[in-house]
């Protein structure tokens, strides 16, 4: 499976998108992160043909499609709002879009998404009464059933609640790769690249500013921090206003899990989280630079992470007038602490000097869930 | 207008019994609209009014009338609909002129449209000559096409409202999940905006069975229960119409009943809330 997008342009009053060049293939998921307004949604109503290019064209496994009716393209998509039919129950939702004798056929299909989702219970209902994450499952579950080529989803998650959209979005991403789908996922929120992302766009003012998989960018960020603020600030200045650096992002694989506590080991290093994680698997987690205290000494403290780490470069934290942003680096890990400029003249931090990361068992978040692979190392 | 404003902002409220002056208005307004319902009984002998009610002439215009409002209905319903989704949908140049169009037959006077009518339909119009055969005027057609006319407004402006709540977003789905324009329009489109057009049949039904001018122009005979009224009136006096009047209150409150049960059975909302805001049942707007 392969999509091409060659030099499409799209001209509104006051905005211009494009040339847009994009080349997918496989499975991967490519999240197209950007600020509101960049032309995100665009590009995905290009895609599935809701609204036509002013020039170029779009290819799926080299077929132009530019032209081809919205109903005849085999592409999935997901709206920000569920948008499910309110005449009808859940499962006639379900299977609208399946052919009349397909239904039968696709039985055991449907029978596996709707577990997948966790949505068996629901079929008989109707959907007055439905929870915005409910809704979003069956939404999801309802475009996967018709097996499309491509799946494109602008933002379905962002108006759930932060427990019900991370577990979903973990739900999400082993889903489309359990069905072998490419996915197109548009967001402006930063953790949605880490939690989804095989491949990340960075849209802003109707142009792909970069177009890279998220470990070549993270690992290309910079030599002080893998996360994609750092990044973005070498990009544009309006980005490094709309990425403000508010996540680390760890990768690693499970080697304990016990007692509602797992351990992951990245390189030599090893980290605690909350959770129960198969062992071997990989999880990927977000910690936030506030959660990341910073000391000269090895204390004792009920912290379960403790990481000697050198301070690679401080810098003043994005808008925010007396916090700094302390990057650390050991081997192939890349952290940043965010803390107060009084706290950094206290310990006297110094930059190429090393200091102790300490976070809690309970600051990372885990948004990453899946099988590990050997080069993830 | 400044004026106004501050003219009645000195007002003091504290001394208007609000309720009072509400309950007051209300009592006139209703009084206005059931006053001359109960005035009949001044007009008819209580004794002789089954007999006049079962006089073969009346019965016959008043099954007429129900025959010939069900046929334009349905007709309307059929070409209208239609009409309706393609104003509601397609947005092109001169898509205004035509919802103003659309409207006239609403606008006009009955007897204007009833002359409009006859000029097409006459025996000898182009229409009339090209179809001897057809007795356009002074026939039940006439009576279809004078109702039809006149009616259609009703279907075609509360069909296309009704479409027009139908989120768009629903028909897009539908077409992404594969469905092609006549199976989007009919598991989607249709359902959606059932409410609002089925109200536009109910009130285009009523508009037929009420419709007199333009009738008067077009098709005299045979009478329906309108012409009936207006022709006993004329020749033996109130007296001699009562019996026509009194079967159009009890069919009126006929299809206020039917009306406000397919109301209720189709989202539980008010009367009023459907004859007027023609809601669809659809979720999100």
């Amino acid at each position: 499976m392969t999509l091409e997008i060659v030099n499409v342009t799209k001209t509104f009053p006051g905005f211009t998108l494009g040339p847009i060049n994009l080349r997918l293939s496989d499975d991967m998921i490519l999240v197209l992160i950007g600020p509101t307004g960049s032309g995100k949604s665009t590009i995905l109503n290009l895609i599935i043909g809701l609204i036509k290019p002013d020039t170029g064209s779009i290819y799926l496994d080299g077929v132009d499609i530019t032209k081809v009716p919205i109903e005849s393209r085999k592409i999935g998509y997901s709206f920000q709002n569920p948008t499910l039919f309110p005449h009808m129950s859940v499962f006639e939702n379900i299977v609208f879009g399946l052919k009349k004798g397909d239904k039968r056929l696709k039985e055991p299909q449907i029978k596996r998404l709707t577990e997948s989702f966790g949505i068996s219970h629901l079929l008989n209902r109707k959907i007055n009464g439905l929870s915005g994450g409910e809704m979003q499952k069956i939404s999801l579950a309802r475009m996967l059933v018709t097996e499309p080529k491509i799946m494109l989803m602008d933002e379905p998650l962002a108006h759930l609640d932060n427990i019900t959209k991370n577990k979903l979005r973990i739900n999400l991403r082993q889903i489309l790769k359990k069905e072998g789908v490419l996915g197109i996922y548009v967001t402006h929120f930063e953790d949605d690249v880490y939690a989804l992302a095989d491949s990340v766009s960075i849209l802003t003012n109707g142009q792909i500013k970069k177009t890279d998989t998220l470990r070549t960018m993270l690992s290309t960020s910079s030599s002080s921090n893998r996360s994609l603020s750092f990044l973005s600030s070498s990009l544009s200045p309006s980005i490094s206003e709309f990425f403000q650096g508010d996540y680390n992002y760890l990768e690693g694989k499970v080697t304990e899990s016990k007692d509602g506590v797992s351990a992951f080991k990245l390189g030599v290093h090893r980290f605690e989280i909350l959770g129960d994680y198969q062992i071997d698997s990989k999880v990927g987690v977000l910690i936030k630079p506030e959660d990341i205290i910073l000391s000269l000494d090895l204390v004792k403290t009920s912290a379960r992470n403790i990481i000697r780490i050198m301070v690679m470069n401080i810098g003043n934290a994005y808008s925010k007038p007396g916090i700094l942003d302390i990057h650390l680096v050991i081997d192939d890990i890349h952290l940043m602490s965010r803390i107060t400029r009084e706290s950094k003249n206290h310990l006297g931090i110094k930059e190429k000097e090393y200091v102790y990361a300490i976070f809690k068992a309970t600051a990372p978040h885990v948004v990453r869930e899946g099988k590990y692979d050997a080069v993830d190392v | 207008m400044i004026s106004d404003v501050s003219f009645m902002n000195n007002i003091d409220y504290s001394m208007i019994n609000f309720k009072l002056i509400i309950w007051i208005l209300s009592g006139l307004a209703l009084l206005y609209i059931i006053y001359p319902l109960f005035s009949i009984s001044t007009f008819v002998e209580p004794s002789t009014l089954l007999t006049s009610l079962t006089r073969p002439e009346v019965i016959d215009t008043f099954v007429l009338s129900l025959i010939t409002a069900s046929i334009s209905t349905m007709l309307i319903g059929l070409f209208g609909v239609p009409l309706a989704y393609c104003l509601s949908r397609y947005k092109f140049q001169g898509s205004f002129l035509i919802q103003i169009v659309v409207i006239i037959p609403l606008v006009l006077p009955p007897l204007a449209s009833g002359a409009l009518l006859l000029g097409v339909f006459n025996p000898n119009s182009e229409l009339g000559k090209t179809f001897p055969e057809i007795e356009f005027t002074q026939s039940v057609i006439g009576i279809i096409i004078a109702q039809t006319y006149v009616a259609s407004p009703f279907m075609i402006l509360a069909s296309m409202v009704a479409f027009d709540m139908v989120d768009k977003s629903y028909e897009n789905i539908a077409r992404v999940l594969g469905k092609k324009n006549w199976h989007v329009f009919i598991r989607i489109s249709l359902p959606l905006a059932k409410k609002g057009i089925l109200i536009g049949f109910m009130m285009t039904w009523i508009r037929a069975i009420g419709e007199l001018g333009a009738t008067l122009m077009l098709a005299y005979n045979p009478h329906t229960i309108s012409i009936q009224i207006y022709e006993d009136n004329a020749i033996g006096g109130l007296s001699q119409a009562i019996p026509s009047i009194i079967l159009s209150i009890f069919l009126s409150v006929i299809l206020i009943l039917a009306y406000s049960l397919i109301v209720k059975k189709l989202e539980g909302s008010s009367i009023h809330q459907s004859m007027f805001s023609f809601g669809v049942s659809g979720g999100n707007k």
